[in-house]
């Protein structure tokens, strides 16, 4: 075997250039949001690079037609779809983020729109879409707002609040009323023992201890008005914990209430060893082909609270204040949000419109005999009122905090006031350090 | 023998620098003719030599290799132990604050409970993973009929996800899942595998255990190859047993690759993550009591809020500690050999 010196030359060329692009990949700076001006005007044309959410699996044809209608309505543009799973969506976008490679146009929550925001990424639509706003409800629009900060980074889109699932069967079983679920924190622990009770701590009625949902349903005051510092470690919140620890100590609670993930409660759910589950509507159907018995059972109420008001999840659209198409990302971004496509994307599943006036057509107010017509009814009428009560500040490292604090109280191993205490220190001291 | 290999191994290439010395080894004793005559080679073959092999030859062989290794093993440290002296995000660059996180380290509560954890499970794992796979090799080392189907039965869990295998266990030992099924019927009443913090911390030991019995004896099977029948032959002449013959012959034969084991389970040991992540939860348990210093770097370091110095300063310490453990394993390997 011979190598030629013009091989060796253009190998070595080769793999300098490989260091090069590792190396690159590797220093790349983080954006200092310097970069950008937030102006939106000028031509709609480029090629937009469009990231959503774990969406591609069951709406393929929706996005298609929807990118293909931008596409006519904006000739000169293109929109190119990415799609992430839903797991370690958060370390995706970093480390797109921090490559530089981040799409024009992302979906995002408002709780990763406050990192991108203050890493100087995410465009201020207040500034560079403001002319949309009124399209929007206004309690969505400011949903991508950050205490502490001038402006708003994202389009709202689809909204969603979870009904509550009950298995009747298990509520007559304890001699309860099986047509008149809990509606009240007080009417739920009073279930919850007396299920119990009945059946020997071999049902439980919740799988999860409280979340910070659950804090807010509660009535518990989360975080003050400026964004600084959180406050449940308010007498309510106490008495929440209590309240939690006694349903833990009777069986109430599932005995793995303070490890389960979500799958782990909607697998017990089905089968049939936990009365009670929040889920969305996509559930229905799950439960008809995974677990008829239950189906059979299934009673569906609004979510648990004591405030008048149901929890909503919102999901957003950011527009990267880096790209290079920005007139383009800006119009694609309106566009999917917009009420028409907004509305059309509520067809296709049961998620619910964040724009004006949306949630008053007949197809979010008639009811037509359908269990899943009477979910989707049940949750827009709750949607008018509903808060997204997960501050936007609170990340996924101080939920943790907030969970594993909770769960050494129901444990007994601390108070829950210098559990909470505990929490909302730590919580205030990870809040300043991100500056 | 290709014109390639043996310029590598003689000829000018060996005068410019340190790096050609290794190669010269093996060239050497696979072709000893090679070298029988280097004041009087073939005037063309030298020729071609001088001609391909200029001084930066051997870095160009070396190249890729050290592009590989500097790239994606020695610039990630190398940042990594920067990092850890600032207090940088992942989407924020970060200042200087000197030894501010590895303070911080000291006076945090998880960081200790993580360090308890890793610790305790090197010291439950790595003995078993010591002996048991040498059981298991000297039981499936024999030449039975159908024995291979036992070797790789074996050997499945290794091959297999650790997720789905972490999965089926949780299935399998929660609180209603079908091992507490079994107890139940028998009377045992319900363990609380998963919900209690020791509970779950050995659970998760012993899916590791399980998962690495396969591959360790695979290591031990090849070891036991090398034993001399005729020292076991001896040995049961002279009235020796099975156990006796074990701890006289068997072991002995195979102790450097018992120090092997000893020294790759440990360092994978500390550096557990998976299956406490599946078996625990992202929260690391009841509370975060099983949480491992691993677990504690992802939950610190990643997400688009991840604080990178710190959990810098945490991975420089998992390092710090897995390069103790090594050194700890290899010294008292050599303490036994002298």
């Amino acid at each position: 075997m011979r190598i030629s010196r013009r091989a060796a030359r253009r190998a070595a060329a080769a793999t300098a250039m490989a260091a090069a692009s590792a190396l690159a990949l590797t220093a790349c700076g983080s954006g200092d949001g310097s970069g950008g001006s937030d102006s939106a005007s000028g031509k709609i044309e480029g090629t937009v690079k469009f990231q959503t959410w774990n969406l591609k699996t069951n709406f393929k044809s929706y996005f298609e037609g929807l990118i293909a209608d931008f596409e006519k309505e904006h000739p000169g543009t293109e929109v190119e779809w990415i799609d992430q799973p839903a797991e370690n969506y958060a370390d995706k976008i970093s480390a797109d983020a921090a490559g530089g490679t981040l799409p024009d146009v992302v979906n995002v929550s408002p709780d990763l729109a406050v990192p991108l925001a203050k890493a100087g990424l995410a465009l201020d639509l207040d500034k560079a879409a403001g002319k949309y706003k009124g399209e929007y409800l206004d309690g969505a629009w400011k949903s991508h707002q950050i205490p502490g900060m001038e402006g708003t980074y994202a389009f709202p889109w689809y909204l969603n609040t979870g009904p509550m699932f009950y298995n009747k069967k298990l509520f007559k079983e304890a001699g309860l009323d099986a047509d008149k679920p809990p509606k009240t924190y007080d009417e739920l622990f009073d279930a919850a023992k007396d299920i119990a009770k009945k059946s020997d701590g071999r049902i439980a009625t919740l799988g999860n201890a409280p979340a910070i949902e659950d804090f807010g349903r509660y009535g518990v005051p989360l975080m003050n008005e400026q964004g600084t510092k959180f406050t449940f470690n308010d007498p309510k919140g106490v008495e929440l914990i209590k309240k939690y620890k006694e349903l833990y100590d009777a069986g109430a609670l599932d005995s793995q209430a303070l490890t389960n993930e979500a799958e782990a409660t909607g697998r017990k759910f089905k089968q049939q060893s936990i009365a009670m589950n929040p889920g969305s509507a996509l559930d229905l159907d799950k439960f008809k082909k995974e677990a008829p018995s239950l189906y059979k059972n299934i009673g569906i109420t609004p979510a648990v609270t004591n405030t008048g008001k149901d929890n909503m999840y919102v999901q957003g659209v950011m527009v990267n204040s880096q790209s290079k198409v920005k007139p383009a990302a800006v119009a694609f971004a309106h566009f999917v949000t917009n009420a028409e496509n907004q509305m059309d994307f509520a067809h296709e599943v049961t998620v619910f419109p964040s724009t004006e006036g949306s949630l008053d057509d007949p197809f979010f107010t008639k009811e037509d005999g359908k269990d899943e017509t009477r979910v989707r009814v049940a949750a827009a009428k709750s949607l008018k009122t509903a808060v997204n009560y997960t501050p936007v500040m609170l990340n996924d490292q101080m939920k943790t905090v907030l969970r594993n604090e909770v769960a050494k109280a129901m444990q007994g191993k601390k108070a829950p006031q210098r559990a909470l205490d505990d929490a909302v220190a730590e919580c205030d001291r990870l809040l300043k350090s991100a500056g | 023998m290709t014109a390639m290999t043996k310029g590598s191994g003689n000829g000018p290439v060996g005068k410019t620098g340190p790096a050609a010395a290794p190669p010269a080894e093996p060239t050497a004793k696979a072709a000893p003719s090679s070298l029988s005559s280097p004041s009087a080679p073939d005037p063309k073959r030298r020729g071609r030599a001088v001609r391909t092999h200029l001084p930066s030859s051997p870095w160009l062989f070396l190249a890729p290799g050290l592009l590989v290794v500097g790239g994606f093993s020695l610039y990630p440290f190398v940042s990594t132990v920067l990092n850890s002296f600032t207090d940088k995000r992942t989407l924020i660059d970060g200042q200087w604050v000197g030894g501010a996180n590895y303070q911080e380290l000291i006076h945090d509560e998880m960081f200790w409970i993580g360090l308890r954890n890793s610790a305790l499970y090197v010291l439950g794992v790595v003995p078993l993973l010591v002996i048991l796979p040498l059981l298991l090799a000297l039981l499936v080392q024999r030449h039975l009929p159908g024995i291979t189907f036992f070797r790789s039965a074996f050997y499945t869990p290794v091959v297999a996800s650790v997720v789905v295998v972490g999965l089926i266990w949780v299935w399998l030992l929660d609180d209603r899942g079908l091992v507490n099924s079994v107890l139940g019927a028998v009377g045992l009443g319900t363990v609380p595998f998963l919900s209690d913090q020791w509970l779950l911390l050995l659970s998760a030991m012993m899916v590791t255990v399980w998962k690495g019995l396969g591959y360790y004896m695979i290591i031990y099977l090849a070891a036991l190859t090398n034993v001399p029948r005729e020292l076991h032959e001896a040995c049961a002449v002279d009235g020796a047993g099975a156990v006796r013959r074990f701890f006289t012959v068997t072991v002995p034969a195979v102790r450097s690759t018992m120090v092997l084991v000893g020294a790759l389970s440990s360092v994978s040991a500390f550096k557990v993550f998976s299956e406490v992540y599946l078996m625990a939860g992202d929260g690391g348990g009841p509370g975060g009591a099983d949480t491992t210093l691993v677990m504690l770097v992802q939950r610190v370091g990643t997400g688009l809020s991840g604080r990178v110095g710190y959990a810098s300063a945490i991975s420089v310490v998992v390092f710090v500690i897995t390069l103790g453990l090594m050194l700890l394993v290899l010294r008292a390997n050599r303490k036994e050999d002298s």
